[in-house]
């Protein structure tokens, strides 16, 4: 069981006790009729490959609240989409596939391209946005929830508490974000642990008080995939499409809301997906990750006021690598207690390969400190293409016939 | 023996002085068609890099030209589609005046009828783009003026009258392609005028006492006003 303390200016809401899934499920039944749910779930076709998308539909084939579900499909030919149609087809409610390397949404981004609203690279950001897109234009659900698709240890009860505070209108929050532990025989969740809230920290050292940092700080598990929102927020919201997503949202929501309309949710005892290494090929891996993570960062306080210099860049490299240290050792105790290995070399190597990505994102911030890229909002696109919501349904309910 | 030949190779002979005096009219038939279809296909090159310069797709895009034809599951540009549907239609004009070479009377008949009918079509082809392009800008602006003054119904007012316009731009379009003229005359008249009396008795009906107020709110201020006004000894 976890505690009950409140983490900084945002609502933490725990799991005390022994939650029944029953109660909240048949509370959700009610809600949802007021508020339906859209679930959007952003997956490459290798994910259906996976033994992990199976136990996911097989929870989802038992909830009884979600209005629709959205899958937003990357990387799959006409006879993968096809193949992916046809497992979605377990869901006894309406699934629309989103598919993205299908010619028609290829010309919807054409469309989009040549009116000089670029959606990004292919990516997580372009495929939530995208199908952010199609739930307004269907205008069937007042709530959007999305989730990974790569989740081992899926349950439904993850989905119901991910959607409980947006849902149920006593609470009324507009957004909601998950947490939980990650830990097998060991932590996981280094760019968490190791990068995020370290420079956070470091940030407010150097920078002062900055409420975007103490907001950004309130969240247990900034960079959690899963979270729940108000479809309003879908329109108006500005994503980044590379790995600064998860940061970019909270920075959006940060601007767009008060910080007691966003809550965090503890939505499971234990959570396992797949692992990346610390540098991969071809842009991919932690360090590219925590490249763009820092470069989102900086481009938003930036927004908020903050003159950054290459003098302040030095402090932050300095401050953020003694913070990390700290961490570690932090880390190695609470390890220790719980019987967990820790290997603290790879920790602190990791620590040296993010001090190295926070250094190459200030200086990719410096030489050009508009270049983060952001997807437009949706009120923008359909402001300068009134019709393209209608395009964006019709394409994607052709393709799903 | 000789007559059996003379009977039996006749028809062949009488076929090939036929031949004879059909090739060059099969001949000329042949060459317009494959000139005009190269000169359609040269129209379209052109027609597109002109729609490109003046930035036809975006323009399209903003108008609602691509989200109506896109409504026709039409996934190409919108440039590449009209020029395409000129090149067919240009196409279709050039068979018709290589068939038009081969002299044949029926033809004859059947292109001059397509000739005259052209005008027609391409005039309700004219209608509807810019009938569902001012249906767009009249519901936009409904929705607005709407919105602005508080209607709770807003978007179905508009969708309203988004509606009502497309089925008087869709009539418009079958009379101009004369088209079963008087059911369709009959029938525009039947709805349209069927819905303007029901929104002019549901207004009757539901106004009356809003009507009642107004003309008893003027008549009162027409006595206050005389009551004030003042009179010189």
């Amino acid at each position: 069981m976890a505690d009950f303390y409140q983490t900084g200016i945002i609502v933490t809401l725990h799991r005390l006790g022994r939650p029944s899934l029953e109660r909240i499920e048949s509370e959700m039944v009610e809600f949802s009729k007021h508020r339906p749910i859209a679930l959007v779930l952003p997956a490459l076709y290798t994910e259906f490959q996976a033994p992990a998308l199976q136990g996911i539909i097989d929870e989802l084939k038992k909830v009884k609240y979600v209005n629709e579900v959205v899958l937003t499909l990357g990387r799959a030919t006409d006879e993968e989409f096809k193949k992916a149609k046809e497992f979605m087809a377990q869901i006894p409610y309406e699934v629309k596939i989103i598919h993205n390397e299908g010619a028609r949404i290829k010309e919807i981004y054409a469309t989009l391209e040549r009116n000089g609203l670029w959606a990004g690279e292919d990516g997580k950001g372009r495929s939530a946005w995208i199908a952010y897109g199609y739930t307004l234009a269907n205008a069937r659900s007042d709530v959007i929830a999305l989730h990974d698709c790569d989740i081992v240890t899926y349950s439904r009860e993850m989905l119901a508490r991910l959607c409980y505070p947006v849902v149920n209108p006593n609470i009324d929050v507009v957004f909601c974000k998950g947490f939980y532990s990650r830990v097998t025989d060991r932590m996981h969740g280094r760019v968490t642990r190791l990068l995020i809230t370290p420079l956070t920290r470091a940030l407010q050292k150097v920078v002062g008080f900055h409420p975007f940092l103490v907001f950004l700080d309130s969240f247990r598990y900034p960079l959690a995939g899963e979270f729940c929102m108000i479809t309003d927020l879908a329109r108006v919201n500005r994503i980044p499409w590379d790995w600064g997503l998860e940061v970019g949202v909270l920075a959006e929501v940060f601007r767009n809301y008060s910080p007691q309309r966003v809550c965090q949710v503890d939505i499971a005892d234990n959570y396992e997906h797949k692992h990346q290494p610390i540098a991969g090929n071809g842009g991919k891996g932690l360090v590219k990750m925590c490249v763009d993570i820092s470069k989102s960062i900086f481009r938003t306080l930036a927004a908020g006021g903050i003159v950054f210099s290459d003098g302040l860049f030095k402090s932050l490299e300095v401050t953020y690598l003694r913070l990390a240290e700290d961490t570690i050792v932090k880390y190695e105790a609470d390890a220790a207690i719980n019987g967990l290995v820790f290997d603290r070399h790879e920790e602190a190597k990791a620590v040296e390969a993010f001090a190295n990505a926070i250094k190459e994102g200030a200086s990719t911030f410096m030489e050009n400190p508009m270049g983060t890229p952001l997807i437009p909002n949706w009120n923008r696109v359909t402001s300068a293409i009134p019709g393209i919501l209608a395009m964006l349904k019709k394409a994607v309910d052709e393709d799903n016939k | 023996m000789e007559k059996f030949s003379e009977i039996l190779f006749q028809p062949f002979r009488d076929f090939w002085q036929w031949f004879v005096k059909f090739a060059p009219n099969l001949m000329a038939m042949l060459i317009i068609i494959i000139a005009g279809l190269i000169l359609a296909w040269l129209i379209r090159l052109v027609m597109l890099r002109i729609l490109r310069v003046i930035n036809f797709d975006t323009w399209s895009d903003k108008v609602g030209l691509t989200a109506l034809i896109r409504k026709g599951d039409v996934w190409a540009k919108p440039s590449d589609f009209f020029g395409y549907a000129v090149y067919l239609l240009l196409a279709v004009v050039f068979v018709m005046i290589g068939l038009d070479a081969l002299q044949i009377k029926v033809i004859d008949n059947l292109l001059s009828q397509f000739l005259l009918y052209l005008p027609r079509a391409l005039s309700a082809i004219l209608i509807l783009i810019i009938g569902y392009i001012i249906a767009g800008f009249l519901s936009r602006g409904v929705l607005i003026a709407a919105v602005n003054s508080g209607y709770h119904h807003a978007k179905l007012i508009a969708e309203a009258v988004r509606l009502l316009f497309i089925i008087l731009v869709l009539a418009m379009a079958l009379v101009e392609l004369t088209i079963a003229r008087g059911i369709v005359i009959a029938a525009f008249s039947i709805l349209f005028g069927g819905v303007v009396l029901a929104l002019a008795i549901a207004f009757g009906v539901g106004g009356i006492d809003a009507a009642k107020r107004i003309i008893e709110k003027a008549r009162e201020e027409k006595k206050e006003e005389k009551g004030r006004d003042i009179e010189h000894i």
